[in-house]
């Protein structure tokens, strides 16, 4: 196992590497004044363009300029200045992952719960209510853009019924956090509030996290029911389900602990996936409910042209995926005795 | 069935509550009363006075946290009142030079900074040095150093600073007791405009114990563009003498928050809290407004119908301001690799030569081809003015009764017919108009123009073409473009700062356009350097009479508007600021 883990690990430079290539591979297709241009803000500064292409080495060839940030990469780790974050690349996704985090929290726990559940139950009751009811609902829920719901659910959670803002925090709450009397643990707002002892702050915030958390939920949870349910599908009719049925086994144990592990398999590949897709940022939906998350940055990093942004946003991202894959493959290992025999 | 029951339920219910909800009343108090919420869709660059060249940056320490020696009086942009001096120079009060050149300031006594010492001339002497010798790449200090010192720039072609210019602006601006004195290089009549909005004033003493300059000559170098802007502490903090302190900028949060400074050396401000959000997506942004939650809210003139006849939300519309966009014809066009903004790049039918726009009846053809009235009405909803030359309407200078052009196929077609003896005419052409992706306004004006030209002739092709920003502006710089969009606003009030990057041949515009006129380049040079004001009308005139004449650019001036709620009170318009001057304001 700790040799499965370890050649894992060692793809994850390997994979940063690619990336930060590939990246840089591709904005070269740009001309330096287009590179340039994220750091021009208004139209009256536009004398200045050749200036700036100077200043940040922009004109020259492109193994120089990956030379030059490998080189402040590893041997000052600096990740290099974000323009649009206006700080340093490693602080701005210091800063703005912990909003992610918990809005993958968040969002990740119901999915799991509700997609699985709902998964077997439409498996197990096959062609009955729960099982039209689920399909309608997921791909109804599939069937519109997050951008669709997002907005829906911001109209009328928020725009009639005022009920959860967008935003991290409302105004109030949100001034007491900055006044030096909340103290931040992990940056993670409900946590730091409940280890504050304040309860109106966790309020507050959960109150803002529901809007985004409702809508990826809705939108994520539709695939995850589809896929529990032809996974359980399948596993129903294998022997095993019918010799443990036999044996006079009740039908929740047979269920619970015969069929449904196995059938896990493909859901964990999904929802691994689903998990490192969150992490790494949804883009729209942090977008809509104005929640500062690293993805909303990410995407607007990509259109700015910011490239250390960009690169350090895509490095962090891979890391992810790698990390996230391998924590996938260990779950493998843990619920098909196959993948651990092997 | 207990699924079928449980899940209809939930559904049932949710929609009793979407239903419930719609039928909500939207009555309500005035929200967080002492605390003015604006909520824009761009982040500040930067919070350093000498950095800071964006509106977004601007708003926020402007008048805010930073004062400046005199003020604009309400809202003229021509008339002053002092601020931190306690008169606003003038010959007659002896503050101004006989020969124009030398402008004295008397400090106002007493001033406290936030952190309690007392601000001294000596303050104002190292802030405005501190912004000269910042000047950063792209950056603002231009705007004192080519009055004062007779520069655009600090340094050479090569990136070096020149080190005789500190000791000559050392010398240039001189303190004695309590007054100030700056001495420019050559008479420049705009410069009361440019004191009203770029001498904020900030803490010496505290800059230099935050490792900011040391206000010595050889601390210069570290000042000057600085590679790393983020490292200093007036990047993200402040220390002026304004109505409001900085509190924070939460870069990740996306907001700044002010707070009153009660002890401010006129009554401290109505409002405890100024805070300034960015919200990118207009929907978020809109409903922020209708709930309360914010007070002013940036809002673009093609969202505008949606907030309007909100309940509570005040749309304050036809707010005059100092913003000019010009339709650029490129005399010069770089015709080179494969440019597929100009076809063949030959008069052909199918493209257009580099020198298309070189003949003047090409440029008067499009210039009475192009359909003003469905440009206004369709693309600004309305809200623009056909500019008559580079000055803004509303600005000393401006002359109402410039003869400029009007829509008049007839004139069109007569002088396409005389361009380039007939050619034009008999073959046709093609080439794109660009605006930058994104820009609707821009878009429509560009499609207008098209349908105006293509009307005139079979054979005249016009592709409308989208390009993003970035590549924009490298385009035009290239002088790649054979037509584009874009727009100035002002950096101080004042008609020179319209006339030189539109009309001078090194202007920003006018450079990119290829455009040479040794007598207007005469012309805006006399302009700076004349006191009297009605010669200097005069030649302004003069140049609008060029600016017809000689055609190179269709201008359109647009009227702004303010989205706010109508609890807020005390807030006036003046098309110099950047944003809202929060200090006479309140809510109730």
């Amino acid at each position: 196992m700790a040799t499965y883990i370890g050649r894992r690990l060692v793809l994850l430079p390997i994979v940063a590497f690619g990336v930060t290539v590939l990246i840089f591979a591709l904005l070269q297709f740009l001309a330096p004044e287009m590179r340039a241009a994220a750091f021009i803000t208004n139209p009256n500064q536009l004398n200045a363009l050749p200036a700036i292409i100077q200043k940040y080495g922009l004109d020259k060839p492109v193994h120089i300029q990956y030379v030059n940030w490998l080189r402040e990469v590893f041997l000052r780790g600096n990740l290099g200045w974000s323009q649009t974050a206006r700080q340093p690349v490693r602080q701005a996704i210091g800063s703005f992952f912990p909003a992610t985090l918990e809005l993958t929290m968040y969002s990740f726990i119901p999915i799991m719960i509700i997609g699985v559940w709902l998964g077997t139950a439409a498996a197990v009751h096959r062609d009955k209510a729960i099982d039209h009811v689920s399909r309608v609902f997921s791909i109804s829920f599939r069937s519109l853009p997050s951008f669709v719901w997002g907005l829906l659910i911001l109209m009328i959670l928020y725009g009639r019924l005022n009920w959860f803002p967008p935003g991290r925090l409302s105004l109030e709450q949100d001034l007491f956090v900055r006044s030096g009397q909340f103290h931040f643990y992990t940056h993670v707002m409900t946590i730091d509030a409940l280890l504050n002892g304040e309860l109106w702050i966790f309020l507050d915030a959960v109150r803002h996290l529901a809007g985004p958390v409702l809508t990826l939920t809705m939108i994520s949870i539709a695939l995850l029911v589809r896929i529990t349910r032809s996974s359980m599908l399948e596993v129903l009719r294998q022997d095993y389900v019918r010799t443990a049925r036999a044996k006079g086994l009740d039908e929740p144990v047979v269920i619970n602990v015969h069929a449904r592990k196995n059938a896990l398999i493909p859901v964990i590949t999904l929802s691994s996936l689903t998990f490192v897709g969150l992490l790494g940022g949804v883009v729209i939906t942090e977008t809509i409910f104005n929640f500062p998350g690293i993805g909303r940055w990410g995407a607007f990093a990509a259109n700015q042209l910011d490239i250390p942004g960009v690169t350090g946003f895509a490095m962090f991202v891979a890391a992810l995926t790698v990390l996230g894959n391998l924590a996938a493959d260990i779950l493998y290992a843990y619920f098909d005795p196959r993948v651990r025999l092997q | 069935m207990n699924w079928t029951r449980s899940a209809l339920a939930l559904l049932v219910l949710t929609l009793a509550l979407t239903l419930v909800g719609t039928g909500i009343a939207q009555g309500q108090a005035t929200r967080n009363p002492d605390t003015l919420v604006l909520v824009r869709f761009g982040d500040p660059e930067t919070l350093d006075p000498a950095y800071s060249y964006d509106t977004a940056s601007s708003e926020i320490i402007l008048w805010h946290v930073y004062e400046t020696l005199i003020f604009f009086n309400g809202g003229s942009t021509g008339q002053f009142v002092p601020m931190l001096a306690t008169q606003v120079p003038s010959v007659r009060n002896g503050g101004i030079s006989m020969d124009g050149k030398t402008y004295t300031f008397r400090l106002r006594s007493g001033v406290k900074f936030h952190d309690g010492s007392t601000m001294t001339v000596e303050d104002v002497k190292y802030s405005l040095l501190r912004f000269m010798f910042m000047d950063r790449d792209g950056g603002p200090s231009w705007i004192l150093l080519s009055p004062i010192l007779g520069v655009e720039g600090t340094r050479d072609d090569k990136g070096a600073l020149d080190a005789a210019l500190f000791n000559k602006a050392n010398q240039a601006i001189k303190t004695s007791g309590d007054t100030i004195s700056i001495t420019l290089e050559s008479p420049y009549a705009p410069f009361l405009s440019i004191m009203a909005q770029w001498s904020m004033v900030v803490n010496r003493k505290w800059a230099i114990a935050q490792d900011d300059w040391n206000g010595t000559p050889l601390g210069v170098a570290k000042l000057n563009n600085p590679a790393k802007p983020e490292d200093t502490k007036l990047f993200s903090q402040g220390n002026g003498t304004g109505p409001f302190k900085l509190a924070q900028w939460d870069r990740q949060g996306r907001q700044a928050i002010l707070e009153r400074n009660t002890t401010y050396w006129r009554a401290p401000a109505k409002l405890a809290r100024v805070v300034y959000r960015v919200v990118e997506d207009f929907g978020p942004r809109r409903l922020m407004i209708q709930q309360g939650d914010a007070d002013i809210v940036s809002v673009n003139r093609t969202e505008q119908s949606q907030v309007e006849g909100v309940q509570g939300v005040r749309v304050i519309d036809d707010l005059p301001q100092l913003v000019m966009t010009g339709i650029y014809m490129n005399l010069k066009i770089d015709t080179s690799g494969g440019n597929p903004d100009v076809g063949s790049g030959r008069l052909d039918g199918n493209g257009v030569p580099a020198d298309f726009f070189a003949d003047v009846n090409v440029r008067r053809g499009v210039a009475y081809a192009f359909d003003y009235n469905t440009t206004i009405r369709d693309c600004n909803r309305g809200k623009a003015i056909v500019g008559r030359g580079a000055i803004p309407a509303g600005m000393f200078g401006y002359n109402p009764n410039q003869r400029w052009f009007t829509t008049d196929r007839a004139r069109a077609e007569a002088a396409f017919r005389e361009a380039r003896g007939g050619q034009v005419w008999a073959n046709g052409f093609k080439f794109s108009v660009a605006f930058n992706s994104g820009n609707t306004t821009r878009q429509c004006t560009a499609q207008v123009l098209k349908s105006n030209l293509e009307a005139l002739n079979p054979k005249f092709k016009v592709d409308v073409r989208g390009v993003t920003w970035a590549q924009y502006l490298s385009l035009y710089r290239q002088s790649k473009l054979p037509m584009w969009i874009i727009g100035w606003a002002a950096d101080y009030p004042d008609a020179d700062n319209f006339v030189t990057p539109f009309q001078h041949s090194k202007g920003t515009y006018g450079s990119a356009q290829g455009y040479t006129n040794a007598e207007v380049d005469k012309l805006i040079v006399d302009a700076r350097n004349e006191t009297d004001a009605a010669k200097r009308r005069a030649i302004y005139f003069k140049l609008s009479e060029i600016a017809f004449n000689d055609i190179t650019t269709i201008y359109l001036q647009p009227v702004g508007f303010q989205v706010m709620r109508s609890w807020v009170r005390g807030w006036y318009n003046n098309p110099a600021f950047f944003g809202p001057y929060v200090y006479p304001m309140s809510k109730s």
